[in-house]
C-alpha cells in the first residue's frame, strides 16, 4: 500500500518535473541564489554500479560514470544482490553569491555524501540510511546538502548501498528550503497513516498477549507461553516496522540493525517455529497424533537451523539471501501444510480445537499465498517473496484472523477445561459425599460393634459377678450348713441327749411308764422339731416358744426343784407371724439352765425367757438367770481353755453370717447384771431381731 | 464287798446306776449319792470308798475337780458320761474305766470287773496322778500313756514311743529303752486314741512315731528310726508321709 502511495506521490511529482524544461548536460547550472523549488536530478547524474565494491571515497575515476537512467526507478525494486552504486552530480552556480539546493534520492540502507573541490580528494560530509543512521534526527539527513560557491563549480558522489531485497524509490530530486520543508511535511503525514496502522496494530497484538498471559494465570498450560511468544514476537516485529517509517515514533532507533536481525528470523519464529509447538501443544498431539508430534517437532528444529542460518547471512551483510530463504520456506511448506491441514480437518470431527487451528492456519497461509501469488507478475519470485516479508496488508489480516483463531481456541480450550474440572469437581464432591456416607455408615457400624461389644462385657461381667454372688452364696451357704450342723450338736447336747434316755432308762426299770412315756414323746418332739428346724434360717416365733418350752420341761424334769422357768410373751406380739432365726436362742437358754443353778445363794435356778416389741419392727427376746453371773462364771472356771463349751459362741457365729446374708441386722448384748445391782446376780442375754 | 460312793448331779442319774448295781452286781454296796462336787468330796472322806461313780458335768465342776479336792486317791474311779468327747481320751490315755449313759449292763459289769481286779491285785493307783496330769497339762504330745501289759502297767510319754505293731489282736509299742511291750487292745483303737498325734501308719501292720524318724532311706522305701530300726514303707503311703515328716 505504501508502495502505491509513494508511486503516486513520485507520479506527481515526476509530473511536475516533466513541466520543466531540461537540459542535458555534465553540469548542472544554477542561479542558487535563487534555486528552483523542485529540480528533476536524473539527466545531470552519471553513476557507476559498483557490484564489485572497487571503487573507494579518496579515488574516484570520474571516466568509470556513465548515464545511466536505468538505475533510476520511482518504484520499490526488488534485486536479487546487493546493490551498491555511485554517482556524480557536478553544480555550478551562476549566481555570484553562494547557494544550496536540497539532493533527495530516496530512503536507502545506506548513503554517503562527498564534495570534491577542483582536483582535491572528495570530501565526506554525510553518512545516513536505514542501516547505520541512529541519530535522533537522522531523517532530515536524507536531504544531502549541496552549496556551491558563487560561480564556482562543485562535484558531488552520492553513494547509495542497498543490502536488502527491496530497494526503495531512487529518484534524485533537488529541493530549495521551502520544497524541502513541503516534502518533509507530506511525508511526515503520509507515513503517519502507516504508523498509525501499526499502532493499532500493536496495540491489538498487545490484547492478545496480555489475554493469553491471563489464561496463563487462570491455566498454567504450555500453549499459551507459545501464542504468548508468537505474539510478542509479532509485536516486535512491528514495532521494528516502525523503524523504517520516516518521520514517526520510534523505540529501536539508536540500534538500527536490530530490525535486519528481527525481520526474516521473526517470520520464522513466529510464523513457523513457535507456530508448531503451539499447534503441538495447542492440539496435544503427543498424545492425539504422535507422528505428527513428531513432525512437528523436526521440522521445528529445522526452522531453528535455518533462522540461524539466516541470523548468520545478516551478520555477514548478505540481507537478501535470508529473504530468498524465507521465500523457500514458504513455497515448501505449502504443500505439507495443506495435508497437515487436510488430515487434522479429517479428525476434528472427533475434536473442536483442531478446527480453530486450521482456520487459523488457513486464514494466515491463504492470505500469504493470495499475497505472494498476486505480485509474482512484477518482479518474479522476489517480489512475492517481499509481499510476503514486508508485510502486505491482507497477509496482516490474516495474520490478525490466524491470531484471534488460535486466542478463541485458547479460550474454547479453556472452556472445555473449565467444563472438565467442573464435572470433576462434581464428580469428586459426588465422591466426597459418598465418602462421608460410607464413613458415616462405617462409624455407625462401629459404634454399634463397640456397643454390641459393651454389651458383651457389661453382660459378661453381671454374668461374673453373679458367678462370684452365687459362689459366694454358695460359700456362705456351704458356713451356715456347717455352722447348722454344729449348732445341732450344740442344741441337742449330747449330754442332755443321753441324759435324757438315761432317765427314759431309768422310768422304764422302774416301772414308771407313764412317765417314760412322756418324757419319751417330749424328747421325740424335740429331736424331730430340731431336724427341721435345722434345714431352715428362719422359723415363727410361736414354734419357737413351744420348742423352748418342751426344752425347758425336759431340763425341769431332770433337774427337779432346782430349777423353774418362766416364758413371757407380749400379748400384742403376733407370735404367728413374726420370725427368729432357728437355733439361735437355745444355746443361750441351754446356757442360763446350766448357770442358773450354780448360785450358792439361790437354792433354786430361775430362769426367765420374755418376748417383746421394743421399736416397730424390732423384736428384742431376753433371757436372764438368776446364776452368779457371766464375769464370776468367768472367774471360777478352771478347765483349760481348749475345754470351753462354744454353744453360745457358735450362736454368735450364726448371728453375724445371718446378717451377712440376709441384712438382718441381729444384734446380741450378753449383759452381767451384777454390774449394774448387786443384789440381783445373773446374766441376761438380749437378743435384738429387726423383722424385714 | 466293794463299798461305792455315785457322785452325779441328776438324781435320776444317780438312782439309775444304783438301781444296776444293785441287780447285777452283788458284790458292790453303794454308801452314799452325792449330787455335786463338793457334796461328792465330803462323802469320800467321809465314807473312805473302794470305788467311785462319778459324773463328768456337774454344775459346780467337772469329775476331775473331785479327784483334784482329794489329797490322796486310794480308791479306784469310774467315769460316767453322757457324752463328754473331749475328756474321753484324756480318761483313755490313763486306763481309768468309763462308761457311757444310758447305761448298758455289759459295759457296767465290764469297768466293774476291771475294777474288782485291780482292787483285789492292788494294783497301783500310778494311773490317777497321770490322769490329773494329763488333765491339767493342756498339749496333748507331753502326755503320758498307760500301757496296760499282761504282767505290769507302764507308763510312757509320747516321746518314748518309736512305732506301734499289730499282734493277735494285740498292739505291741516299740520303745527308745527296753523290751518291747505287748498290750491286749486291738492295734485298731490305739490308731484311734492316737488319730491327734503326730503318729503316721506307714503300712498295714506299723504306726511310726514322725517325731522319731531320723532319715528316710535312700531308695524312700524305709523309715530309719533310732536304734537302728528300719521299717518299710508302702508306695502309696509315702507322699502323704512325706508332707506329714517336719
Amino acid at each position: 500500500m505504501n508502495r502505491i502511495i509513494a508511486l503516486l506521490t513520485y507520479l506527481l511529482v515526476a509530473g511536475q518535473l516533466q513541466a520543466s524544461p531540461m537540459a542535458a548536460s555534465d553540469t548542472l547550472a544554477l542561479d542558487l541564489s535563487a534555486p528552483p523549488a523542485q529540480l528533476d536530478l536524473r539527466p545531470y547524474i552519471f553513476s557507476f554500479d559498483d557490484a564489485g565494491y572497487t571503487l573507494v571515497s579518496s579515488k574516484l575515476p570520474l571516466e568509470l560514470f556513465i548515464k545511466n537512467p536505468r538505475i533510476f526507478h520511482p518504484d520499490t525494486l526488488y534485486n536479487n544482490h546487493t546493490h551498491n552504486v555511485w554517482m556524480y552530480l557536478r553544480i555550478r552556480n551562476t549566481a555570484s553569491v553562494t547557494g544550496h539546493v536540497t539532493v533527495f534520492a530516496g530512503w536507502h540502507d545506506q548513503m554517503e555524501w562527498y564534495a570534491q573541490d577542483g582536483i582535491n580528494p572528495p570530501q565526506h560530509l554525510m553518512t545516513t540510511g536505514f542501516m547505520v543512521d541512529n541519530s535522533k534526527d537522522r531523517w532530515h539527513h536524507y536531504g544531502f546538502l549541496a552549496e556551491v560557491p558563487g560561480g564556482a563549480t562543485r562535484t558531488f558522489y552520492l553513494r547509495i548501498l542497498n543490502r536488502n531485497l527491496a530497494e526503495h524509490a531512487l529518484m534524485p530530486v533537488a529541493f530549495n528550503d521551502l520544497t524541502l520543508a513541503h516534502f518533509e511535511q507530506n511525508k511526515q503525514v503520509f507515513y503517519q497513516h502507516q504508523a498509525v496502522f501499526i499502532l493499532v496494530l500493536l496495540g491489538m497484538l498487545l490484547i492478545f498477549l496480555i489475554t493469553a498471559i491471563i489464561n496463563y494465570i487462570q491455566l498454567p498450560d504450555r500453549s499459551y507461553l507459545y501464542f504468548a511468544a508468537y505474539i510478542l514476537g509479532l509485536i516486535f516485529y512491528f514495532a521494528l516496522r516502525l523503524d523504517n517509517k520516516p518521520y514517526q515514533l520510534s523505540w529501536f532507533y539508536p540500534w538500527p540493525s536490530l530490525k535486519y536481525y528481527w525481520d526474516v528470523p521473526a517470520l520464522l519464529f513466529c510464523f513457523y517455529f513457535m507456530y508448531l509447538l503451539f499447534g503441538n501443544a495447542f492440539l496435544n498431539l503427543r498424545e492425539r497424533f504422535p507422528f505428527l508430534e513428531r513432525v512437528f517437532k523436526v521440522v521445528s528444529f529445522l526452522i531453528v537451523c535455518i533462522t540461524l542460518v539466516c541470523v548468520g547471512f545478516i551478520a555477514q551483510g548478505f540481507y537478501h539471501i535470508s529473504y530468498r530463504l524465507y521465500g523457500y520456506v514458504f513455497l515448501a511448506s505449502l504443500l505439507p501444510s495443506i495435508s497437515v491441514f487436510i488430515i487434522l480437518t479429517r479428525r476434528s470431527k472427533h475434536h473442536p480445537l483442531i478446527r480453530f487451528f486450521v482456520f487459523g492456519a488457513v486464514s494466515l497461509n491463504a492470505s500469504s499465498l493470495y499475497a505472494f501469488t498476486t505480485h509474482l507478475g512484477e518482479n518474479g519470485f522476489y517480489s512475492g517473496t517481499a509481499q510476503l516479508t514486508t508485510p502486505s496488508y491482507i497477509i496482516v489480516v490474516g495474520m490478525l484472523l490466524q491470531a484471534m483463531f488460535f486466542l478463541a481456541g485458547l479460550s474454547y480450550r479453556n472452556k472445555l477445561v473449565h467444563q472438565e474440572r467442573t464435572k470433576t469437581q462434581e464428580m469428586l464432591i459426588k465422591q466426597l459425599n459418598k465418602n462421608k456416607e460410607l464413613q458415616r455408615k462405617l462409624n455407625e457400624q462401629l459404634e454399634e460393634l463397640v456397643k454390641e461389644q459393651t454389651t458383651e462385657i457389661l453382660r459378661k461381667k453381671q454374668e461374673l459377678e453373679e458367678q462370684r454372688k452365687i459362689q459366694s452364696d454358695f460359700e456362705y451357704g456351704k458356713k451356715l450348713a456347717e455352722i447348722e450342723l454344729k449348732a445341732i450338736r450344740a442344741q441337742i447336747n449330747p449330754h442332755f441327749i443321753f441324759n435324757c434316755l438315761n432317765s427314759i432308762q431309768l422310768f422304764v426299770m422302774q416301772r414308771d411308764f407313764e412317765l417314760a412315756q412322756k418324757y419319751l414323746s417330749d424328747f421325740s418332739y424335740l429331736i424331730r422339731k430340731t431336724l427341721d428346724f435345722s434345714r431352715r434360717n428362719f422359723i415363727a416365733l410361736t414354734d419357737e416358744i413351744t420348742y423352748l418350752n418342751t426344752y425347758l420341761g425336759l431340763e425341769k424334769m431332770r433337774f427337779e426343784h432346782k430349777m423353774e422357768f418362766e416364758i413371757q410373751v407380749d400379748p400384742d406380739l403376733a407370735i404367728a407371724e413374726l420370725e427368729v432365726p432357728s437355733m439361735l436362742l437355745q444355746p443361750y437358754v441351754e446356757n442360763a439352765v446350766k448357770h442358773g443353778m450354780n448360785n450358792s445363794f439361790q437354792p433354786i435356778g430361775h430362769l426367765m425367757i420374755s418376748f417383746r416389741q421394743t421399736a416397730a419392727d424390732v423384736l428384742e427376746c431376753t433371757i436372764e438367770d438368776n446364776g452368779i453371773g457371766i464375769e464370776k462364771t468367768k472367774a471360777l472356771r478352771t478347765l483349760p481353755k481348749s475345754h470351753q463349751s462354744s454353744g453360745m459362741e457358735i450362736s454368735f457365729n450364726r448371728a453375724e453370717l445371718l446378717n451377712k446374708m440376709f441384712n438382718t441386722g441381729i444384734q446380741i448384748e450378753i449383759i452381767d447384771k451384777a454390774t449394774q445391782d448387786q443384789q440381783h446376780s445373773g446374766t441376761m442375754v438380749r437378743v435384738l431381731i429387726p423383722q424385714l | 464287798m466293794i463299798k461305792a460312793i455315785i457322785i452325779d448331779d441328776e438324781r435320776n442319774s444317780r438312782d439309775i446306776i444304783a438301781l444296776m448295781l444293785e441287780r447285777y452286781c452283788p458284790n458292790v454296796e453303794v454308801l452314799a449319792l452325792a449330787n455335786d462336787c463338793a457334796e461328792g468330796i465330803v462323802k469320800i472322806k467321809e465314807y473312805q470308798p473302794d470305788l467311785v461313780f462319778l459324773d463328768l458335768e456337774m454344775p459346780d465342776g467337772t469329775g476331775f475337780e473331785v479327784l483334784q479336792g482329794l489329797d490322796d486317791i486310794n480308791f479306784e474311779a469310774i467315769f460316767v458320761t453322757a457324752f463328754e468327747k473331749k475328756f474321753v481320751h484324756t480318761i483313755r490315755f490313763s486306763e481309768v474305766e468309763l462308761i457311757l449313759k444310758p447305761i448298758d449292763k455289759e459295759s457296767l459289769l465290764q469297768a466293774v470287773n476291771t475294777v474288782q481286779q485291780r482292787i483285789s491285785g492292788q494294783v497301783s493307783k500310778q494311773r490317777y496322778k497321770v490322769l490329773m496330769e494329763n488333765f491339767l497339762q493342756g498339749r496333748q504330745e507331753h502326755w503320758q500313756l498307760v500301757l496296760p501289759s499282761a504282767t505290769s502297767e507302764i507308763m510312757t510319754t509320747m516321746d518314748e514311743i518309736l512305732y506301734l505293731e499289730a499282734g493277735q489282736e494285740q498292739c505291741i509299742f516299740h520303745l527308745r529303752k527296753g523290751a518291747p511291750v505287748t498290750v491286749e487292745r486291738p492295734f485298731r483303737y490305739y490308731l484311734d486314741l492316737l488319730g491327734n498325734m503326730p503318729f503316721f501308719q506307714i503300712n498295714n501292720t506299723q504306726t511310726v512315731n514322725l517325731k522319731a524318724v531320723l532319715q528316710l532311706s535312700a531308695d524312700k522305701t524305709q523309715v530309719v528310726l533310732p536304734n537302728n530300726i528300719r521299717l518299710d514303707m508302702t508306695d502309696r503311703r509315702r507322699k502323704e508321709f512325706m508332707s506329714k515328716w517336719k
